[in-house]
């Protein structure tokens, strides 16, 4: 039988802009071949080309980028050199990463339409396809909605409706999920696991969850360097933990953990789920209800060991907070909050909880609908600060002491160099040139920029634009550090080497405020956990103290690690329920069971 | 949190059932009659009819409001030049250093202003009621290219979303200092200029990543004749409010021309 998809040989690059730039060579050599039915996933760095890979599937690359390409693509029997993109489309269908921009149609029964409509198809037909599709994803009941007011998971629903509707035999999904909140995560993994499940089609996806992969995938394809590095079965591919660490991607935490206990205990394990590694986990071990307290082997170093600070002034402080925006819709309902000066706080909830609502409070961008929020600004001289209502500081002043980095890099630069861009802030504060331009050029080192100080940032690709987003507002020297969701779209290396950055900010006494959904991050990195619901506080803790109850969590749909999860259902065997790393876990296991270890 | 903002109002009234063609003939011989006439109380009779309609198709009272509000700068700003520019008949209502205001300047910087209203409350009509699909269609169905008519309702779609992009890129800003009360004129127009280079980027993504999404829905696929999931047609209703608008038309012409009905600013004859 011949393949689905057969890529030889293919290398592609971009037209270069501005021409004095380097042609960028993004695709250096691919071979792939994949078999009808099969489902794929792609995982490979930020930049590495995954994206292009898709494009090239349907013909986009290079008929419509433009670009010089060698190589061959073949889907199902088409040679996308020989066909016009529109004719591959009812081939090979994308789903686009940003729901946003693929919408173009004001109800969603008109944007399922659309393709077979341009396919020319009957009337009656098309009807019968969008019915089809929109049953599929479970959208038939929004069929009249704007697509623009659907919630992100209901918007890439409609998007997989609206390529199903062209009934193509290969379905590529570029990181479908990548913008999407923890709800929203799980509404689309369940399409596509029931699309797996019950059509018989090819399906390729581009993601970067790792556990996600494990579960759906034949074969992972992980790119490096614009080739192919590996092809293998997930179980294979998650083995080699440190190979994919040094492309820059992640495993699953419980493949983590087989590498740990193979590494150290010479152990032959591999999981890839938890249910797999629950089920070695437990083999041979006795129930037993007493649990080892976990932090008391609390191994691995993580910076949430916050435990014996001292308790020290508050620097926002919000009273009775209430917001609606227009008058309409109301965001916050009356939140009491006090974060502590050198906090590392974690905000998390789904969209429309009002996470963002309430960090743009903090620094003056919205003002109370009723209620006060005090932040402590920065002052000139030694003296003590006191707390003061946003009402009466101007733009400039809290942006002095509080600085945010916004979710989209893209909403912030503008200038020519990334050297301008770090210079903006400074400047707009009115420091003297000297000392605008000694803080540029210490942001650039610090965020690792130097050869890129000259450089049109949008141009850069994405991970670059994200830290210079930061690097921008690091350079304004803010005590209060807000990010908002800061490694969405970042691979894992990316991701790491930003929180590491933001933790030495922490560590250098910055207070940090960071919006995320992804709950690895919380676990490790954050101090205190703030969960949000609905505009209302549902927990204020110690991230080890929400993440134990899993009651709060689990009341707000939000999934904890794989990690603690792994730990929760091994507590009838002793262990922990409030572990936060694979570090811990390990650590917590062996304590637990290491007489048994010993044999 | 993003705020869309559709102009279509989504209900089952009977403007809405009417054939988006009659509709945007309605457009059309409306704003012709209202540039024909000068006259006050005719435009106040136009906008009483429009709001007639508007409300009886059930659009809610703050989309109406909206658009009052986007047209306030140019209610103030045309009546004040134009009784400042234009002083003329005799009777001068008061006189303060160089300016005259005279009333009948006045009433005709009022009845300008409405025009526009009126204009504007007429296109309403017509983008409140008619969706994007239906739109398009009757656009197509009167000969222009389907592309064409997708180019106009995806720019009349994203206007909104352009303006939530505004918001946010000069949040964004803000939030590194940028001040935008700041300084005279020139200096704000000034510091406006970031939010929209930022903008200008964001824009250039989005329409490349739109037209990446139009292409893989089959847009333009060679030697298809594209369908449609429901054509528009004329009910028996639609060739009655035809002829109505035709009559209604013709009369307002007439009564125009051959008797000079609202030339004058504030006398209907």
């Amino acid at each position: 039988m011949p393949s689905e998809i057969s890529i030889h040989d293919l290398h592609f690059s971009y037209p270069s802009t501005p021409s004095s730039l380097p042609r960028f060579r993004v695709l250096k050599g691919i071979d792939l071949e994949v078999e009808r039915g099969e489902f794929i996933s792609i995982m490979g760095p930020t930049g590495v080309g995954k994206t292009t890979l898709c494009l090239a599937l349907n013909g986009i690359v290079p008929r419509s980028t433009g670009g010089t390409i060698k190589g061959e693509v073949v889907v199902a029997g088409l040679d996308t050199r020989q066909h016009p993109v529109p004719e591959l489309a009812s081939w090979v269908g994308i789903v686009f990463q940003d729901p946003e921009s693929q919408f173009f149609n004001m109800t969603v029964e008109d944007e399922v339409a659309f393709g077979p409509e341009s396919l020319g198809l009957d009337p009656r037909e098309i009807r019968e396809r969008v019915d089809w599709a929109l049953t599929m994803v479970g959208m038939s009941q929004h069929r009249h909605r704007s697509p623009f007011q659907l919630s992100g998971g209901e918007k890439q629903r409609v998007a997989i409706a609206s390529i199903l509707a062209m009934t193509p035999r290969i379905l590529v999904l570029d990181e479908p999920t990548s913008g999407l909140d923890p709800i929203g995560k799980a509404e689309v993994f369940r399409v596509v696991r029931e699309l797996k499940q019950r059509e018989q089609m090819t399906i390729v996806m581009v993601e970067q969850e790792s556990e996600k992969i494990a579960e759906f995938s034949d074969r992972v394809v992980v790119l490096h360097d614009g080739k192919v590095a590996l092809v293998d079965t997930p179980d294979k591919v998650f083995a080699q933990v440190e190979l994919m660490h040094e492309i820059g991607l992640a495993v699953p935490q419980v493949s983590e953990l087989a590498h740990l206990f193979n590494t150290r205990r010479n152990t032959r394990y591999s999981f890839i789920s938890l249910e797999g590694a629950h089920q070695v986990l437990t083999r041979s071990r006795s129930e037993n209800a007493q649990h080892v307290i976990c932090n008391t082997t609390n191994e691995s170093s993580s910076t949430s060991s916050g435990h014996h600070r001292l308790k020290t002034e508050p620097c926002i402080v919000t009273e009775d907070l209430w917001y609606s925006y227009n008058g309409e819709v109301t965001a916050l309902r009356g939140i009491d909050l006090e974060i502590e000066d050198g906090d590392y706080v974690a905000v998390i909830g789904q969209n429309g909880s009002g996470k963002t609502t309430l960090v743009k409070h903090f620094n003056g961008l919205l003002k109370p609908t009723r209620g006060r929020v005090l932040v402590k600004p920065a002052t000139r001289n030694l003296q003590p600060a006191t707390l003061k209502d946003t009402t009466d500081l101007t733009v400039g002043q809290l942006a002095q002491t509080v600085g945010y980095v916004f979710q989209n890099p893209d909403h912030q630069i503008f200038c020519a160099t990334t050297r301008e861009e770090l210079a903006f802030g400074p400047r707009n504060l009115g420091l003297p040139e000297a000392e605008v331009r000694r803080r540029v050029e210490e942001a650039l080192a610090r965020f690792d920029l130097e050869e890129y100080a000259d450089i049109p940032p949008a141009v850069l690709g994405y991970g670059l634009r994200r830290k210079i987003g930061v690097a921008a507002v690091y350079s304004m020297r803010p005590r209060i550090f807000i990010l908002d969701e800061p490694t969405a779209g970042l691979d894992w290396r990316g991701t790491m080497e930003l929180m590491e950055l933001i933790g030495e900010m922490h560590r250098e006494g910055h207070t940090i405020i960071l919006i995320t959904h992804d709950m690895k991050l919380v676990a490790e990195f954050s101090q205190k956990c703030l969960v949000l619901r609905e505009g209302r506080v549902l927990a204020y803790d110690d991230t080890r103290a929400v993440f134990k109850h899993s009651k709060v969590l689990r009341e707000t749909q939000i999934e904890p690690p794989q990690i603690t999860a792994l730990a929760k259902q091994m507590a009838p065997y002793g262990m922990p329920d409030d572990v936060l790393s694979v570090g811990e876990f390990y650590a917590a296991y062996c304590g637990r069971f290491w007489d048994e270890l010993q044999l | 949190m993003s705020f869309s903002f559709d102009l279509y109002v989504q209900r089952r009234s009977w403007l809405h059932a009417v054939d988006p063609r009659v509709k945007l003939a309605f457009v059309f011989l409306g704003t012709v009659l209202m540039l024909t006439f000068k006259n006050l109380l005719i435009m106040l009779l136009s906008l009483v009819v429009t709001h007639l309609i508007i409300f009886s198709a059930g659009v809610p009272d703050h989309k109406v409001k909206w658009v009052w509000k986007a047209m306030l700068p140019i209610n103030i700003l045309i009546p004040v030049l134009w009784v400042i520019f234009y002083p003329e008949g005799p009777t001068v209502l008061f006189q303060f250093w160089f300016v005259k205001v005279t009333a009948l300047s006045v009433v005709r910087g009022v009845s300008l202003a409405l025009r526009l209203d009126a204009i504007a409350f007429i296109c309403f009509t017509w983008l409140f009621t008619t969706d994007q699909a239906s739109l398009v269609r009757s656009l197509v169905k009167l000969g222009l290219p389907f592309e064409w008519g997708l180019v106009l309702a995806i720019g009349l779609r994203y206007i909104p979303t352009f303006y939530g992009l505004y918001t946010v890129v000069s949040e964004a800003q803000q939030a590194r200092a940028l001040d935008l009360t700041k300084g005279n004129f020139f200096t704000r127009v000034r510091s406006y200029l970031p939010i929209l280079v930022a903008m200008m980027i964001s824009a250039l993504r989005t329409s490349e990543k739109l037209a990446r999404a139009m292409e893989s829905r089959a847009l333009g696929l060679p030697g298809v004749k594209r369908t449609c999931r429901r054509d528009i047609r004329f009910r028996p209703a639609d060739y009655v409010y035809t002829a109505l608008l035709i009559v209604l038309f013709s009369l307002l012409l007439t009564l125009r021309f051959r008797f000079g009905l609202g030339t004058h600013p504030l006398y209907l004859f």
